[in-house]
């Protein structure tokens, strides 16, 4: 049976060759995704010949980059015209820091169980992505004490693969550990938060969120810093 | 969607008094505008790696202190965006 180049391009985004590093080809117009293979091939027999693959890395990316423009003209779901500004209380030198990630991180042996499944695999997450969307979130409390080899992590939406090897490319406890020791921040809070991102986002709205933030306010924490992935 | 869910995160830390600052891949930069983050640090790193490919400890470092600096800097809403490229397989 053959296959069009618009279900070869959507293979890539959760379908039979699903890789969520390439997922962004469903987002392209055929020409386009034509044209990222072609200069993707250009630049890796480049590599044959002169070495070093940073040029094709780059490209990737730029492409990823344009993979996730919304469209000229899309509705967009979630545009405000106003946020929240909040002034910090004191210097960030003199300030208690928490750190709160969607990366999907957890303790081994506090697994956060979804869908009440005992050690879910990354694939199983991946292939149930659409009911964690439908989902609210479950947020993983991590001690930053946690040596690396006690963390876990598993995440639908993006290649865990450098998240699993070096904790710091989504949940970078050990340069706040290192700043806080020297000084650059006051206290690094005991806990780290992590929770995995695709989640309903009406549910995360009303009930997660406001929690999540009024738990921080409770632990006298002073600023956040967060990373989505 | 995970962009989406830490900005409303963020915004309701933010509506609780709390400042934050977020680090973010260059690919998800329209989500920090659309939903109106106070303090971004964009990285032309690809997704699923914001701070820096693994192993690259010293990029890791230079993007946190980077979205430290803006809770003292910042008097307004601030976005950042870090010029150094990817570097893999440190």
């Amino acid at each position: 049976m053959s296959e069009t180049f618009e279900e070869f391009r959507n293979s890539f985004y959760y379908g039979s060759r699903s890789d969520l590093n390439f997922k962004f080809l469903k987002n392209l117009p055929d020409e386009e995704a034509a044209q990222f293979l072609r200069e993707l091939l250009d630049h890796l027999g480049d590599a044959y010949d002169h070495g070093g693959l940073d040029p094709l890395i780059q490209l990737a990316i730029d492409w990823q980059i344009r993979g996730y423009q919304p469209p000229e003209g899309a509705t967009r779901r979630w545009v405000y015209d106003e946020g929240p500004f909040a002034e910090p209380a004191r210097p960030v030198s003199e300030s208690r820091v928490a750190l709160f990630t969607s990366s999907g991180h957890f303790v081994a042996g506090d697994d956060p169980r979804p869908f009440d499944v005992e050690d879910m695999t990354q694939e199983e997450a991946e292939d149930r992505i659409d009911e964690f969307l439908k989902t609210p979130p479950t947020l993983s409390r991590i001690p930053v004490d946690t040596v690396h080899e006690d963390l876990r992590v598993r995440h639908g939406g993006y290649d865990v693969t450098s998240a699993a090897s070096d904790p710091g490319v989504t949940f970078p406890v050990t340069a706040l550990r290192e700043l806080e020791a020297e000084g650059v921040i006051g206290t690094l809070h005991e806990d780290a938060f992590s929770f995995p991102g695709a989640a309903a986002q009406m549910r995360l709205i009303k009930e997660s969120a406001p929690a999540w933030a009024q738990m921080l306010a409770d632990q006298a924490v002073d600023a956040v810093l967060l990373v989505p992935v | 969607m995970c962009h989406v869910s830490v900005g409303h995160v963020a915004r309701a830390i933010e509506e609780a008094g709390i400042p934050t600052s977020v680090v973010l891949v260059r690919a998800f930069r329209h989500v920090a505008e659309e939903t109106r983050l106070p303090r971004v640090v964009v990285t032309r790193h690809p997704m699923g790696r914001p701070l820096g490919a693994a192993g690259d400890h010293q990029r890791h470092r230079h993007v946190v202190m980077t979205a430290l600096e803006l809770f003292d800097s910042a008097g307004e809403p601030v976005m950042v965006e870090l010029p150094e490229p990817f570097r893999a397989g440190l």
